[in-house]
């Protein structure tokens, strides 16, 4: 049979080519108009029909046409052209590039739209923008590249992710992260740094309701859609790219640490003894205060102190480190058949002492067109990761935090070469050594589609996709470390999660312009997902050394478990695209979700969407003057939902737990069958301008959306013995405007100068709350949830300094006296005070002269407040057992000091003042996030194609990149951050001592042949 | 014609997709189980009766949490350390409120949630011995929870007038109650009614063991309630029932024992702390150990986070037995401290007194089982109601079997002959005394000062060995005052009207 078939197509092709043999070949070369240089890969066709080929390395085609033929020379970025073929036997042509970047196609929902056809509001990121940096993962490099995308990626942790919240946050206590979608399926979040950005050929952001309405229950926080690179019907082209770089850790803004004289110095006014040297004074049979020995006693032992000590903590706990990827590529394609082929070697050291994350990758993407009218494909990726990371905690087990908690005139090693565990008790790196933690991670990523045109309108598309994660997470408290020995016992734990997502979809597609004007595209389709996470986790103690790191040594076996967990999700779906002759464009979406995760009585749910456009550059009756080149208004509403909780919350359950390790059976959790979505409903409004010849483009756009049924615990009393089940309560709304402008302020062959803005602009509110809600949720008890302020808005007593006559703290009382006495019920909630970003984006500048390329790019974010807790640590005197800011001996000594701090020492007694010495949570220490930084300068040179040519390559490009290399800012310390450590509950609220955010510089090469 | 086949198969793809069936959204979980099947057969039961307990281990506010201290904390006798992590410390200086307050009302109310499911689904069990004992224990587990909540939250007994309400004893699963406060003297009899029940259908310690509830332990707190309220006589037949004719306390050489878990002698109910379940809260609540680095011997030790009042630690006697077992005095960052080791763990403490290294390791540090009722505690139970009512003979003969057993060398010694001559109050204090000593740091001392109605007043000395060191943050509060009540957490007084705050809380 697939012999009959083989030869079935052989004759096939044999036919064809007699058909042709018959005419005229004509020949030429391609260039462009800018360079004059040859351009590959154009496709040049016959009108009318679906012959044709595409133009050689050299730009040069030949190709066989009937008598009175026109020919069709296309190019993706560039005007395409007819050109009659009018019995020429050689046709040269001249394209000129498109400076309508708007004329591409764009991935929406399911399916490839023009873009100028899009009538939703969605933001397209070039693959241009992933390469060069210094950064794992994809998602942090989209900062600064979308209005109303917010990427906060700060933590620098080698393989960490980004937050990202799309117009603003959208939900309490499920998740606000937006649906992430690569070659059509929904990944994990622990595989987003397992994707090599250099496989990604483009990013669309989808924003407003008629964009996002077609992902129905998964949509509402928005939903990025990652497509990995293809082939082109071209030679093969091979891409090699080898980057060096060096990061270190972003140095803290406004504040300094003490160095060891300064420490001793305020130790001894403070009157404080500190273990270091009350050892030494022990040691010399001194009497064990600093005050009853001379001076010069004094002096010996703090410099004795100071020369033994480490002096700048930082040399030890941090370090520069090396990132180096290589990356290679090999794409091409025939007339039937292409392909992308790529693999890459990434190792980053972590600026953190000891770790450190390295990925291996692999990926081959290939669309084959079987029979003209069937075409089908894979891409499929796969990756390898190992992870080691220190501990995160907000107590000196974590390096940045024993950055600032340990003292300067300490030392890092003991005498005898261990570890000096210090006055905090423990040595963090002595734990990295000695208490490792790795987590090796094995990512696929499949996507397997076929694909048929019926005939020339209808196309029937079915793709099975799938998601599979493994993670090995080891985590090793090894014999003889100082943990083990607090502790009483060594362990070691290992953890293997399996996650498996598969997403089965079919749709069909019908495309059609009927009698020119009217342009009809329409969508139906299904989709089933299932998702599986298997746990497995098994802990042993008592190993004999530290040699043997697997559970089969370990004497007695403390724990094993498995776990699973489940969800599924069914959908049906449809869009209908109409366009009245590119002047009216009409978008209806609809949408039926049914899920796993809710209620009995609400399992399934609608979501639709309507929206609009008006070409006004294309309306007849309107004669727009030239310098309008492009004006498009465009208007959406619709609803989309968020599932993204935790599975099986709608069941009353029992649970197992151990009771003198046998089974107890325990209730678990009480019963909502009425568990239903978040529903979000939006409203859009924008424009697509484009003056000058397109010059000037950009978009202005005002949204408004309404996230309503929020999933939240609804109390009872806790007499019941719950404290609450999970309902829908309360609703958030977002309101914004994003605005983008972009100049080419000079255009020529040679030089080339483009300028960039973009801002961004979201108001948050708590529009109607669950009438419960005093307490709130949140970790430490400084923010509220209240009806009429931003989510998580800060609650604080009001401080109002310190009083000059007696040195102590001054507080706001609820009905505005002042009092000595902090009282934490006079907390007051600060009005549109909350860590949401109110206002962020970029501006930047591009400059190509001949072979030279330049860009600098600065991100901008504020209208956030922080409570800055290192600040509050690092300035309290109940601190100072640990290193404080130099700030910190600015303190009340005497009547009449107007001064930050409050007095130390009470002068009544003359000891320390334990009243003062204090950590309440008060105004004093919430600050503004508001910072610029230059994310990013990058200076290039290619070396012209007239010398590279003469070794066969096609183009070489090396570079030098600065990342975060400046930063402005007021705040005390580094206010970019997502997650502080392991006690942070809603990102950006509270400074803790999370993994240092870091700059770098790459340097690199590009070959392609 | 393929084309056709093709596209058929591909279409029908499509509406396979659409026929998905609506049965595969229907996933349930694979480590629960639906409420409706928890209480079918016996082995459900067995599986909800060790849930129970299971709770009174799992609270962080109850017996393997931070019940061994709260009440030493609250109380006279601890000092807290200045270099330890200040943990507690809104209850050693009277500062908590009622949006931080102890957590013994939610996590009480979890525990008896699950006695209440076992009571309401009962009759599913045939009658006999098994159905009995499970009916006993979940009545006497849940008197014991609701009387421990009442002690932290409430005044007590005989402090008490007709107008002063308790929490609500509340005997149902119903999700949507919303119970009011109780009067505290109806309360009490709830406590003693459900008690006097489960006596009569509880197992006998030596069924049950002492890591579940039994006859003998239900009798002991029968004696412990009855004493709180005033009820001499009851509180006599009561502890003579757990007491048995010849009361096992253990001895002076056996004793240690109790707190590394290596005899059952004298416990006569303990929540069980496994190895695996690994809680050493009951440790840590006390000190962490690291050891001295290398050429200092002096340097790091025992960061305690509390210490003994000095006052407490001088009361204790050389040939006290408790005093070797109950503290160890060592260095902390060079500086000795009497730290207290009545919870090191079942290896016992890392390091003695004279820096020799325990090279037991082979348990975990600070895991040890929850102390709930000792026999040690019935018989102080027993000796004040005799005194109370009058037996001042039986008393002091009690006074002295208790001393027998926990001072070397007592009969003839000066301490003997100055027992025998006690009478009136010296003979009451010392009875009090002895409850001090004997139930330090084991959850009974602040709740005593309240049931006498005495002030909690801190020795005016340093947390050093030698009472040097930074003196009290707070010297304790008078009698009566309004701190003895902890208040109700702040959530529950906003969601439900009908549970009121206790006066003077906010």
């Amino acid at each position: 049979m697939k012999k009959l078939l083989l030869v079935s197509l052989c004759f096939l092709v044999l036919c064809v080519t007699q058909v042709f043999a018959q005419n005229r070949t004509v020949t030429g070369t391609v260039t462009a108009k800018d360079d004059g240089l040859p351009i590959p890969g154009v496709t040049v066709k016959i009108k009318g029909t679906g012959v044709g080929t595409p133009t050689d390395v050299n730009g040069k085609y030949s190709i066989s046409v009937p008598a009175g033929a026109t020919l069709q020379f296309s190019f993706i970025s560039f005007l395409s052209q007819d050109i009659p073929v009018n019995g020429r036997n050689v046709i040269d042509v001249v394209l000129a590039p498109n400076t309508k970047e708007l004329n591409e196609v764009v991935v929406v929902g399911y399916q490839t739209i023009q873009r100028k056809d899009a009538v939703g509001s969605l933001s397209v990121v070039d693959a241009k923008k992933f390469e060069e940096k210094p950064i794992v993962s994809f998602l942090q490099d989209l900062q600064g590249t979308a209005p109303g995308v917010q990427v906060t990626g700060s933590s620098g942790r080698p393989g960490n992710n980004a937050v990202i919240r799309i117009r603003g946050t959208g939900s309490i206590t499920a998740s606000s992260d937006p649906l992430i979608v690569v070659d059509g399926i929904q990944v994990a979040t622990v595989a987003y740094a397992e994707l090599n950005p250099d496989d990604i050929d483009n990013v669309t952001i989808l924003k407003d309701a008629s964009a996002v309405a077609i992902y129905g229950s998964r949509g509402s926080n928005g939903v990025i859609l990652v497509t990995t690179k293809s082939g082109k019907a071209n030679a093969p082209s091979l891409h090699y790219s080898f980057r060096y770089g060096k990061t270190q850790r972003q140095d803290f803004k406004n504040v300094t640490l003490m160095s060891s004289a300064q420490k001793l110095q305020y130790e001894y006014d403070a009157k404080y003894l500190d273990p270091t040297l009350d050892t030494m004074l022990i040691n010399r049979g001194l009497p064990e205060d600093l005050s009853a020995i001379t001076d010069a006693q004094r002096q010996t032992l703090w410099n004795l102190a100071i020369s033994r000590g480490a002096g700048d903590w930082s040399k030890y706990l941090f370090q520069n480190a090396t990132t180096r990827t290589h990356s290679i590529s090999l794409s091409g394609g025939a007339d039937k058949i292409s392909y992308f082929l790529s693999g890459d070697i990434n190792d980053n050291a972590g600026v953190e002492r000891y770790s450190g994350f390295n990925r291996k990758g692999g990926r081959l993407n290939v669309t084959y067109q079987a029979l003209p009218w069937f075409k089908m494909g894979t891409n499929i990726g796969v990756t390898t990761s190992h992870d080691n990371r220190v501990r995160e905690a907000y107590n000196s087990q974590n390096s940045y935090a024993a950055l600032f908690f340990f003292n300067p005139y300490e030392q890092p090693y003991n005498n005898d070469g261990t570890f000096n565990t210090t006055a905090q008790g423990f040595s963090p790196l002595e734990g990295a050594v000695n208490n490792p933690v790795s987590y090796d991670i094995v990512s696929d990523f499949g996507t397997f589609f076929a694909e048929a045109n019926f005939f020339k309108h209808l196309t029937i598309k079915s793709q099975y996709a799938i998601n599979y994660n493994t993670q090995n997470y080891q985590s090793y408290l090894q014999p003889g470390s100082n943990l083990a020995i607090i502790l009483g016992y060594n362990q070691k734990q290992d953890q293997i999660q399996q996650n498996f997502f598969y997403s089965f979809t079919n749709t069909a597609n019908w495309n059609q312009t009927v009698g020119g004007h009217h342009t009809f595209n329409a969508l139906l389709g299904t989709e089933y997902d299932k998702g599986n996470l298997y746990t497995l986790s098994a802990t042993g103690r008592g190993f004999p050394s530290k040699d043997f790191t697997t559970l089969e040594n370990a004497a007695t076996p403390t724990q094993a478990s498995t776990s699973i967990t489940q969800f599924s999700l069914i959908s049906y779906f449809g869009a209908l695209n109409y366009d009245y002759d590119k002047r009216y464009f009409i978008n209806i979406t609809g949408r039926r979700d049914g899920s796993s995760r809710f209620g009995a009585n609400v399992q399934f749910a609608n979501f639709g969407a309507i929206g609009a456009a008006w070409d006004l550059k294309n309306e007849k009756f309107l004669s727009l003057p030239n310098w309008i080149s492009d004006l498009k208004l465009r208007g959406s509403f619709g609803t989309s939902g968020n599932n993204n909780i935790t599975d099986y919350q709608a069941l009353a359950t029992y649970q197992t737990s151990k009771y003198n390790d046998q089974t107890a059976i325990i209730p678990s959790k009480l019963a909502n069958p009425n568990l239903t979505w978040e529903t979000s409903h939006s409203q859009d409004g924008g424009i697509t301008y484009g003056f000058l010849d397109s010059r000037i483009t950009g978009e202005l756009d005002y949204y408004n959306r309404v996230n309503s049924n929020l999933l939240y615990p609804v109390n009872v009393s806790a007499t019941t013995g719950f404290a609450s089940y999970t309902g829908n309560v309360g609703a958030v709304r977002n309101r914004g405007v994003e605005f983008s402008i972009n100049g080419s302020v000079v255009r020529t062959k040679d030089l080339k100068w483009d300028l960039n803005f973009m801002y961004s602009h979201n108001d948050n509110v708590v529009t109607q709350l669950y009438s419960n809600n005093a307490v709130g949720i949140n970790a430490s008890g400084i923010q509220r949830l209240v009806q009429g302020e931003p989510i998580n808005v800060y609650y604080l007593v009001k401080e109002q300094g310190v009083n000059p006559a007696d040195g102590k703290e001054v507080y706001y009382n609820l009905d505005g006296s002042t009092t000595e006495t902090y009282v934490g019920s006079q907390a007051a909630i600060l009005h549109n005070k909350s860590a949401n970003v109110k206002h962020f984006g970029s501006f930047g500048t591009t400059l190509n002269y001949k072979g030279l390329d330049f860009s600098a790019s600065f991100y901008y974010s504020g209208g956030n407040w922080i409570y800055n807790q290192i600040w509050m640590d690092e300035t309290s005197s109940s601190s100072v057992n640990g290193n404080l800011f130099t700030e910190a001996a600015n303190y009340w000594k005497k009547p009449g000091d107007v001064v930050p701090y409050p007095r130390v020492l009470d002068p009544a007694t003359g000891k320390p003042d334990g009243t003062q010495a204090t950590e309440n949570y008060t105004t004093k220490y919430l600050e503004k996030g508001d910072y610029v930084e230059l994310r990013d300068v990058t200076l290039g040179y290619t070396i012209p194609t007239r010398i590279t040519k003469k070794y066969h390559v096609q183009s070489i490009r090396v570079f030098a990149q600065g990342t975060n290399l400046l930063m402005w800012t007021k705040y005390h310390g580094n206010p970019e951050f997502a997650e502080a450590g392991e006690t942070a509950s809603f990102a950006g609220s509270l400074a803790l001592y999370g993994y240092p955010p870091i700059k770098g510089y790459t340097f690199g090469v590009d070959v392609r042949f | 014609m393929k084309k056709l086949l093709y596209t058929t198969a591909l279409s029908a793809l499509l509406i396979a997709g659409a026929g998905c069936s609506k049965s595969k959204l229907n996933l349930l979980p694979f480590n629960q189980l639906a409420t409706s099947a928890a209480f079918a057969n016996q082995a459900d039961f067995t599986y909800a009766v060790n849930g129970m307990y299971q709770g009174l281990r799992a609270s962080g506010s109850y017996f393997d949490g931070t019940w061994n201290i709260i009440a030493d904390v609250l109380g006279d006798n601890l000092i807290i350390n200045p270099t330890g992590r200040q943990s507690l410390k809104s209850y050693y200086i009277y500062t908590y409120t009622s949006s931080a307050t102890y957590g013994l009302f939610s996590g009480g109310y979890t525990i008896t949630r699950r006695a209440n499911a076992i009571l309401e689904n009962i009759g599913n069990l045939p009658a006999g011995t098994f159905k009995n004992d499970v009916q006993g224990q979940a009545l006497a587990l849940r008197a014991m929870t609701y009387f421990d909540m009442a002690r932290v939250y409430s005044k007590t007994y005989l402090n008490a007038s007709d107008a002063d309400f308790t929490l609500p004893y509340v005997t149902t699963t119903a999700a949507t109650n919303l119970p009011a406060s109780e009067p505290l003297k109806g309360f009490y009899d709830k406590v003693i009614a459900d008690l006097v029940a489960a006596e009569a259908l509880i197992n006998p310690l030596a069924t049950n063991k002492d890591i579940y509830l039994n006859k003998e332990a239900v009798a002991g707190l029968l004696s412990r309630v009855y004493l709180y309220k005033g009820d001499y006589a009851n509180c006599i037949a009561q502890a003579n029932i757990a007491l048995g004719a010849t009361p096992n306390l253990p001895s002076v050489t056996t004793f240690p024992s109790i707190w590394t878990d290596a005899t059952e002698s004298g416990v006569l109910f303990k929540v069980k702390n496994t190895t695996i379940d690994n809680l050493n809260n009951l440790g840590v609540n006390y000190y962490q150990y690291t050891p001295p680095p290398a050429g200092n011997p002096t340097g790091n030790g025992y960061k305690s986070e509390y210490l003994p009042d000095f006052g407490l630690y001088s009361s204790y006697d050389a040939t006290d037995v408790r005093k070797s077992s109950y503290f160890l005095t060592f260095y902390y960052n060079g500086a000795l401290e009497n730290h207290i080791i009545k919870y090191a763990g079942r290896s016992g403490p890392p390091i003695s007194a004279t820096g020799v290294v325990n090279t037991n390791t082979t348990n975990p540090a600070g895991v040890v089982d929850g102390k709930a009722l000792r026999t040690a505690e019935v018989l102080l139970n027993r000796m004040e109601a005799e005194y109370r009512s009058g037996a001042t003979g039986p008393a002091l003969a009690d006074l002295v079997l208790l001393k027998t057993n926990r001072y070397t060398g007592y009969a003839g010694s000066a301490i003997a002959t100055a027992d025998a001559a006690l009478s009136g109050a010296g003979l009451l204090n010392e009875i009090l005394l002895q409850r001090r000593l004997e139930l330090a740091f084991e959850g009974d001392r602040f709740f005593d000062l309240k049931r006498l109605n005495l002030p909690v007043a801190r020795t005016n000395k340093g947390e050093k060995a030698d009472g040097s060191g930074t003196l009290p943050l707070s010297l304790g509060i008078p009698a009566g005052d309004y701190r003895f009540q902890l208040p109700y957490p702040q959530s529950e007084i906003l969601f439900n009207p009908n549970i009121k705050q206790n006066p003077g809380a906010y």
